[in-house]
């Protein structure tokens, strides 16, 4: 069958037969993602919103500075972190270097701008009168803008999609940070990158395959939200 | 009978090229005023100070049961229909429960005043329809229903009629002439010196961002009929 043939089907074999090290990589990936897109939308869904609906000096510098943090090269991130984290980093002790809690932060300083930005956009793109509506009907300003986010609802999950899209896929700080320790803090990619390498195509394959599966759903999601 | 809403020495700046500014405005309640002057005169932003939408510079604005500290409790006295209203996303049962959720109204409370409301304006069983499915006029009435639904003390309408066809004109003309019986005070803007006649028993005028506080009939007329003649009308 040759050199590609025979990796599908030994890919497909370890997809269907449930192979305890790739359901791990699978596993841990989901679980850091999900983790750090949770955190990233609780700190990057109000930062869009307060930047969409508020003018004062320095909200452009702010905006730049977003968009700069959303280009952050994923081994940039890990480097900065690895150096907190690190034994004799000022984080050092408290022992989080090369655990999913270290990879976990990494990831959401890399979706938290991403979530922040499109928010941001969506807000910007708003109906204007949304908020004077609500407003008019005896709403606070935090009560007009909770109305504001039901309103474009949409446009937050896509950000929030969009993030988790960013984290699932990178690879940097999952291996800097996570260390790619097996059934620890091994995720697909990290596995992807390690099996390769080690001549274990049919498996990084398998590993692929489950990776491009979850960003076909990712997407499908993001598209059927953009048309409403 | 005490004011609904006075205001004092209002001076509001926008821009450099617009100012508004109002010496005195009291509003008695249970009244129809009729706010009128030409385009870029100062209508919407009078109402929208009114509303406390927008702070004014300097001056005062007091409500009939004295000074709050509280914006966001003031502004539930007063409500503001734009001129293109926006309805949120949803039923219009969802529309005018907003407003009521916020002041603590419970469901039953609720179902009784949206569905007497609705009445009111003409859309009797437009509970669960969907508010992008509802037609220009019908937006207008939704709009009209969700802020008459908060029974507020003064109701603020930036031109509502300016996007209504004529059949359904003398129906809305003849709603908001009757509001005062539900105890609200109503102001509209209106570029129609006609329309003010018709339903304001006072007139407002205002002409680069200066208020003619409660010009009487006789004056504003005479300035309509004025015109009219310049025009060859």
């Amino acid at each position: 069958m040759g050199y590609w043939g025979d990796s599908l089907l030994t890919a497909f074999e370890l997809i269907l037969g449930f192979d305890r090290e790739v359901r791990m990589a699978v596993w841990t990936s989901l679980y850091t993602s999900s983790c750090s897109i949770a955190i990233a939308a609780l700190l990057g869904v109000p930062i869009g919103l307060w930047l969409g609906l508020n003018r004062f000096r320095g909200r452009q510098l702010l905006i730049a500075l977003l968009n700069t943090l959303m280009a952050l090269p994923t081994v940039v991130v890990g480097l900065l972190l690895f150096g907190l984290l690190s034994r004799q980093g000022p984080l050092g002790p408290l022992g989080l270097l090369f655990t999913p809690l270290a990879m976990i932060a990494g990831q959401t300083v890399l979706a938290a701008p991403i979530v922040a930005n499109l928010v941001l956009a969506a807000v910007t793109g708003a109906d204007q009168r949304i908020i004077n509506t609500a407003l008019t009907l005896g709403a606070s300003r935090l009560q007009a803008a909770i109305q504001l986010l039901r309103e474009i609802r949409f446009g937050v999950m896509a950000a929030v999609i969009a993030g988790f899209g960013r984290v699932i896929a990178e690879v940097g700080v999952a291996m800097m940070l996570g260390g790619n320790i097996r059934n620890s803090t091994r995720t697909m990619t990290t596995a992807i990158a390690l099996e390769t390498s080690k001549g274990e195509f049919a498996f990084g394959l398998a590993l692929g395959i489950i990776l491009l599966s979850v960003a076909l759903i990712v997407n499908l999601f993001l598209n059927a939200l953009q048309q409403r | 009978m005490q004011p609904v809403i006075s205001l004092k020495d209002i001076r509001v700046t926008l821009g450099q090229n617009f100012s508004l500014s109002v010496e005195s405005l009291v509003l008695q309640p249970h009244r129809i005023y009729a706010l009128t002057g030409p385009n870029g005169a100062g209508k919407s932003t009078l109402l929208r100070v009114m509303a406390l939408l927008l702070s004014p510079q300097a001056g005062t604005i007091e409500f009939a049961e004295g000074d709050s500290r509280d914006l966001a409790r003031q502004r539930q006295r007063v409500t503001l229909v734009e001129q293109t209203p926006y309805l949120f996303e949803g039923s219009v049962t969802d529309n005018l429960s907003f407003g009521l959720k916020l002041r603590g109204i419970n469901s039953r409370e609720r179902s009784e005043r949206i569905r007497a409301t609705l009445a009111i304006v003409g859309l009797e069983g437009f509970e669960q329809r969907r508010a992008k499915e509802l037609s220009g006029g019908e937006v207008q009435r939704v709009a009209l229903a969700r802020a008459l639904v908060l029974k507020p003390e003064l109701l603020l309408l930036d031109e509502p009629t300016a996007n209504i066809d004529s059949n359904s004109l003398q129906a809305y003309e003849a709603l908001l002439r009757g509001l005062p019986e539900y105890g609200v005070t109503v102001v509209f803007s209106t570029h129609d010196p006609s329309q003010s006649r018709r339903l304001g028993e006072e007139v407002l005028r205002i002409e680069y961002g200066h208020l003619v506080n409660g010009a009487p009939r006789g004056p504003q007329d005479a300035v309509f009929n004025q015109r009219r003649s310049m025009y060859g009308a």
